[in-house]
């Protein structure tokens, strides 16, 4: 599948990999000149290959947070939130972020990889509490613009931006087309993003790459990637899968001991009190080898876990990754993994990556 | 210069090769951030792994297109494995190896065969 931007990704001269199905641009031109960008910058991203499903109904705030691990009951309207869906086993099903525009309409962010899995799962659990669910995947497309510079810069194309607040969303104008823009983002910069109609959008992405080029450039995957790996963030598929539950995750802050029911909520109770519960922590590699996942995890000689991402840190300038040993991982564990027949030793910090500067 | 058709390229001076990648995989590696060499005095076999460039995709080995001793390597690149992406045919270079057998020299490809050989 492609995006409504392949032909601009092409003409940009991008390097297209498969990703979930969908033909993406990986970098545009480096990616660690792309992230580094963005940390100082601006960058654009066409990420059109996630997708929304809306939610509607008076009982909408009540079947979301029966799906969701966070409290969606919290929300108000015009902010938006993290959360994962777990299934009754309480694993991971997505990470998504749920939009509130009214208590009676939201609209759910989901992973590409997960559209229609996350769709169908929607339908399943929805019957109960009479919503109406709607898969938005065709005709719309989601950028992201992120970066120290990314407020000045939208601004300049669009009114409105200064009343957003973190995790806020509003719709918003631009010559004429209605789009709706967040204070969200993958990357830890300050950025948004943003979704409405692909010519729109498209017409947008065109206009600040032509007219602020000196301070906006493209963004491929593998540098979203690297940026989301320097803040800690969970990707589903590494960090969280069906064989990964919550509790056990970067993700298990989004786990509230909620009164009311949600899916999920016994199994992850029994799980959080395990005894040799798995969990995730942060290292930094004594040399720049790269730990790419699935390679094995000893602490103190022993195996017990595995990478679950590992990377390059443009920041840092150092080889980092995400691991998941069974119990809990200490900062003064010795951790070490075999690439390529030696032994790399690392060392336990603290997330984000980028506050070990 | 001379190359392999695993995109190693090899220069002559004396009886001394140079060693590096190619413009086209520094290209198709993309931004390299590891480095591993051979120790100097190691001798290697035409065809032997001999190093390995880690970009940020993956890490890929580099075969030997010589044989000889290793006589140097770039310990710049430790610090600045930048250096093969952004002179891959020059300051990028890799080991210089003491040729074992100038021969081998004939079965590596010119500039001009090497060219259209990557873009087949």
């Amino acid at each position: 599948m492609k995006t409504f931007f392949y032909d601009e990704h092409l003409r940009l001269g991008a390097k297209i990999v498969d990703f979930a199905g969908w033909q993406m641009p990986i970098t545009y031109e480096s990616a660690v000149k792309e992230h580094l960008w963005v940390r100082e910058n601006a960058g654009l991203f066409d990420i059109s290959h996630m997708a929304k499903i809306w939610v509607e109904g008076e009982k909408s705030e009540a079947f979301l947070n029966y799906l969701a691990t966070n409290h969606v009951d919290k929300l108000v309207d015009g902010k938006a939130q993290y959360t994962v869906l777990c299934d009754e086993e309480g694993m991971a099903v997505d990470d998504v972020i749920i939009y509130r525009v009214t208590c009676e309409k939201y609209f759910v962010v989901v992973n590409a990889s997960n559209r229609k899995k996350d769709f169908n799962h929607f339908i399943k659990y929805g019957k109960p509490f009479d919503v109406k669910i709607t898969a938005d995947f065709e005709g719309q497309a989601i950028i992201a613009l992120q970066g120290p510079q990314s407020e000045k810069i939208l601004s300049k194309y669009m009114v409105g931006l200064d009343a957003l607040g973190f995790m806020g969303f509003k719709e918003l104008s631009y010559q004429g087309d209605s789009i709706i823009v967040a204070r969200t983002g993958y990357t830890g910069e300050k950025g948004y993003e943003l979704y409405g109609e692909e010519k729109a959008l498209l017409d947008l992405w065109k206009n600040i790459l032509d007219q602020d080029n000196d301070v906006v450039k493209p963004i491929g995957l593998a540098a979203r990637d690297s940026l989301r790996l320097e803040m800690g963030f969970a990707l589903y598929g590494h960090e969280l899968s069906d064989q990964i539950s919550p509790v056990e995750s970067l993700a298990a802050w989004v786990v509230k001991s909620k009164e009311v029911d949600f899916l999920g909520k016994a199994a992850l109770g029994k799980l959080k009190k395990l005894e040799n519960k798995r969990s995730q922590r942060a290292v930094i590699f004594d040399e720049n080898a790269i730990a790419r996942p699935p390679v094995d995890v000893l602490i103190n000689g022993e195996k017990r876990g595995v990478v679950t991402s590992g990377g390059f840190s443009p920041t840092l300038k150092r080889s980092i990754a995400i691991v998941m040993v069974n119990g809990i991982l200490n900062e003064s564990d010795k951790v070490s993994v075999l690439i390529r027949n030696r032994e790399v030793t690392a060392k336990v910090v603290k997330l984000p990556f980028i506050k070990q500067l | 210069m001379h190359y392999s058709d695993s995109h190693e390229w090899v220069k002559i001076t004396n009886s001394t090769a140079t060693v590096g990648v190619s413009q086209y995989a520094q290209k198709e590696l993309g931004d390299i951030v590891h480095i591993e060499l051979p120790k100097v005095g190691v001798q290697i076999k035409r065809g032997q792994e001999m190093a390995v460039l880690e970009s940020t995709k993956a890490a890929a080995d580099v075969y030997a297109p010589v044989s000889g001793e290793i006589a140097e390597i770039n310990t710049q690149l430790q610090d600045h494995p930048e250096l093969i992406n952004e002179s891959p045919e020059d300051k990028g270079w890799l080991i210089r190896i003491n040729l074992g057998d100038p021969t081998e020299m004939e079965s590596l490809m010119d500039e001009t065969t090497y060219e259209g050989f990557v873009n087949k």
